[in-house]
């Protein structure tokens, strides 16, 4: 599990839930490994923000994509290689924001990918601006009398947009967070979790997800009960919210077909080109 | 008459059918062993409006429409309104009989004989190729089987009705011209058939677009035929999804595309500076319509070169070239392509609608292409931005025991980031020294046309080449005609024995980027500029005017 880090510098402050996302996941990837999954195969990618340096933390290969476009990243990769897990960190800025389009799609496709959003009401790496999660009446640079919007909700986003896995995390439980990981991984198709992640410096909400979460209790293929387990605002419930089976995108496109295990040699082109002129 | 240019020109509303007519015009030119050229122009709506195809056809080369018809048919009075001065010298019109036309002209019951049928407006473009058929002396029968060949659907109807309108266009169209056959049947293809096939020559794996006129043509041709070519073609949610998925596509390791317009490509430019900083192989096309912003979407226009030349923010090397024939346009795909995978940079096909969707008989080499293969990693230890001489840094994709680490962010040898100063100074060289040898690649390679090696110089670029080419063939002009495929880096190498000389630019741009460019790069001021900037092509018969004026 160590030999998952790097030798950059890790530039989060102490206390940040970062490290929380970064443990976990070491352990996720050491778990899959027990189970025989190749760490070869997995490809990450990430948006621009505290989060991301995760990218630079993890001993994985992949691209550091530009703010809110990992997601569109690591569903290209996936459909040049069907055979890569990949996994995309996001940032609720990043996601929620910036990528929003990206994040609707992926869920509405069914993309098999596993999107972790460091979600941390705040726009840590720009100093602390509001975020489309922020809180009403958040107080950061660019709303200094405090944010007039309401927050999204993640979990009821991404399960109207058809994501076939979603759940939410805590950085404070690693080990839970890490066995939502692993289980989204492993899911064949659009695996969310929100990951509630105090920013010590901008927004810190330990207190308030030490307090003020609980074990999910419904019935995670039930999807009455996965909404109504996303609407509750009185205690945040944690585990994975919804799941269920879904032909995933890349299958659904590509069928067998694996465009860089299929690339044909130029004979086979040329070929091929011939008998589409021949029929034009 | 024989042997000489016969042009068609058919104009109605949207959705009477007016393409699919010059299509089965094209089609029998070409079946008929002659060259083409067909241009439709249409506004950008479904029904309605004014549409119109031209369609020319010479036993030898062509590479124009004529914008005076030797075979008019009109099929609403709009269209008589709009063309009746586009008559040639030898010229007739035939048009719908309910709309007012001048004497000589040739009135058939068009929409009267419609009428009967499931679609009265889609069926009356029918009566182009009935029209045709009676004037350059096809049988019925003959006019019966081109139906049956080119419509795919309706020919109970489509069949009776061309009878119809051939039976009543015969007395007075009956052997009007006289087509001679040409040496060879070749095939139709439009500019955008020729670059998605010389993608996949040039080894495309995947696909990605989002609509947007003129580029549109290329999605639609990749999808529909991505098995029998054994590519994919991905419409994702907008132009940003499009680019960053096909920089993820290409970092796993699979040879990408995008293409779009003017629109869609600014949209691109952030994840365009991420294929030059993280150095991700990656061809873009940018088919151009006339600017800025919405413009007019169903025209041409070559106002976006400068944006092309300068895509994408911060310092990094990129390749942008323009086809000037659909034989070219397949060429040279491949060959750029292969040259972003070569120097892991991004690369620009620009060209135009007038080349994008412009259909003609073209004779593609499909063998003669360029084919990369870019470096590879050695065995042991990997480096993704290894600091080699050349700049140019091996390739390896996950799967891997090793990891490949590719990354927006400034980075050191491995792809982690980092901020160092000296550092920073290394990797901007890298990338500099990258461009260096890309440009020293470049004189390696057949970068601009020549045709021609008398008379004065005339300058232009992309399918305006097309435009100036048939305009000397019409005027009988001699000159020699320099095009520069390649716009950057601009080959000033063979540009600049034409410093001295008397030189004509010819190009669709308001302003006059590609003089500007020549001047800026390869010290070449030109005597004179000649430009269209309304959306339309030059018209032969007007560009040769102008061309001899400037003599
Ligand atoms: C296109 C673009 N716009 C703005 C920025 C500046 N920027 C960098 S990080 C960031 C916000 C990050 O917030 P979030 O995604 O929540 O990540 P966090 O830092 O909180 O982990 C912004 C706006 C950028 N890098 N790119
Ligand atoms: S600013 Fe906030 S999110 Fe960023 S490293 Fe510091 S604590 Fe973590
Ligand atoms: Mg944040």
């Amino acid at each position: 599990m160590s030999e998952l880090s790097t030798k950059a510098e890790n530039t989060w402050c102490p206390g940040c839930g970062n490290f929380g996302i970064l443990n976990a996941f070491k352990r996720a990837v050491a778990g899959l490994e027990s189970e025989g999954v190749d760490r070869g195969r997995l490809y990450i990618s990430a948006g621009i923000g505290c989060h991301a340096k995760i990218f630079d933390y993890l001993a994985l290969s992949g691209l550091y994509s530009i703010h809110g476009r990992e997601i569109a990243t690591v569903q290209g990769a996936k459909l040049a290689n069907p055979n890569l897990y990949v996994v995309a960190f996001g940032g609720d800025g990043d996601v929620f924001g910036e990528g929003v389009s990206h994040l609707l799609f992926a869920a509405k496709r069914n993309a098999d990918m596993t999107m972790i959003v460091h979600d941390n009401g705040v726009y840590g790496l720009t100093t602390g601006q509001y975020t489309p999660t922020s809180r009403r009446g958040f107080k950061g640079p660019s709303t200094p009398a405090g944010s007039v919007e309401d927050p999204l909700d993640p979990l009821t986003l991404m399960l109207v947009a058809g994501a076939t896995f979603v759940a939410r995390g805590y950085s404070g439980k690693v080990e839970q967070l890490a066995d939502l990981m692993a289980k989204a991984i492993k899911h064949r198709g659009f695996a969310f979790i929100d990951v509630l992640q105090p920013c010590v410096t901008f927004n810190d909400t330990y207190k308030k997800y030490n307090a003020g979460t609980e074990p999910a209790a419904h019935d995670p293929a039930d999807f009455a009960a996965a909404m109504a387990a996303a609407a509750r605002r009185d205690r945040l419930p944690l585990g994975v919210v919804y799941e269920t089976d879904k032909t995933a995108f890349d299958r659904e496109l590509l069928g067998e077909h694996n465009p860089v295990r299929d690339s044909l040699p130029q004979a086979g082109r040329l070929e091929r080109i011939a008998r589409v002129i021949s029929r034009s | 008459m024989a042997d000489e240019v016969f042009t068609l020109i058919a104009g109605g509303k949207a959705g009477y059918g007016i393409r699919k007519a010059g299509t089965v015009a094209a089609a029998l030119f070409a079946r008929m062993g002659r060259h083409v050229f067909q241009m439709d122009d249409y506004p950008s709506l479904i029904r309605g409006g004014h549409n119109f195809c031209a369609v020319s056809t010479a036993p030898g080369p062509i590479t124009s429409h004529y914008t005076k018809a030797d075979l008019l048919v009109c099929l609403d009075q709009r269209s008589v309104d709009a063309h009746a001065s586009h008559l040639s010298e030898r010229g007739v019109m035939v048009h719908d009989d309910k709309a007012k036309a001048d004497e000589g002209s040739v009135g058939l019951p068009i929409s009267a004989e419609a009428k009967q049928y499931a679609d009265p407006e889609l069926i009356t473009g029918v009566a182009v190729a009935a029209a045709l058929a009676a004037a350059i002396g096809m049988s019925e029968s003959e006019l019966a089987g081109l139906i049956e060949q080119s419509y795919s659907r309706g020919n109970e109807e489509n069949v009776p009705y061309a009878r119809t309108i051939y039976k009543a266009a015969l007395p007075a169209l009956k052997g009007w011209f006289r087509l001679n056959r040409g040496e060879k049947e070749r095939p139709l293809l439009s500019g955008n058939e020729a670059i998605a096939l010389g993608a996949v020559a040039g080894g495309l794996d995947i696909f990605f677009a989002y609509p947007m006129t003129p580029a549109s043509s290329i999605l639609h041709f990749l999808a529909a035929r991505a098995e029998d070519l054994g590519v994919v073609a991905v419409h994702p949610e907008n132009e940003i999804g499009v680019i960053n998925m096909a920089i993820g596509a290409a970092t796993a390791g699979a040879r990408a595309m995008v293409a779009s317009s003017g629109g869609g490509f600014a949209l691109m430019q952030e994840a365009f500076s991420l294929a030059g900083m993280a150095e991700v192989p990656l061809l873009c096309v940018l088919s151009s319509r006339p600017g800025p912003s919405t413009g007019l979407p169903t025209y041409t226009s070559q106002g976006d070169l400068s944006f092309a030349l300068n895509q994408g923010h911060g310092e990094f090397p990129r390749v942008v070239a323009s086809p000037g024939s659909v034989e070219e346009a397949y060429r040279l795909t491949a060959e750029l392509l292969g040259l972003a995978w070569e120097f892991q940079t991004p690369a620009i096909l620009l060209t135009e609608k007038h080349l994008s969707e412009s259909r003609v008989t073209a004779e593609l080499e499909t063998g003669k292409v360029a084919w990369a293969e870019p470096v590879p990693a050695a065995p042991g230890p990997y480096r993704r931005y290894l600091d080699a001489p050349t700049g140019v840094s091996p390739l390896l994709f996950p799967p891997s025991s090793e990891i490949v680490k590719w990354n927006s962010y400034e980075h050191d040898e491995n792809g982690t980031t980092t901020e160092d100063a000296g550092n920073s100074t290394r990797m901007a060289d890298k990338r500099r020294r990258k461009g260096e040898s890309l440009a020293d690649h470049l004189r390696t390679l057949h970068t601009v046309n020549a045709f021609g090696d008398k008379g004065p110089v005339i300058m232009t670029y992309g399918s305006t080449t097309l435009s100036v080419l048939e305009a000397l063939r019409h005027g009988g002009i001699e000159a020699t005609v320099v095009q520069p495929v390649f716009l950057e880096p601009l080959p000033w190498w063979e540009l600049s024995r034409y410093a001295g000389r008397n030189v004509t630019v010819v190009e669709q741009s308001s302003t006059g980027m590609f003089a500007s460019l020549l001047k800026e790069k390869a010290g070449i001021v030109p005597a004179r500029v000649i430009k269209r900037y309304d959306g339309r092509p030059f018209a032969p018969e007007e560009l040769a005017a102008a061309l001899k004026a400037a003599e």
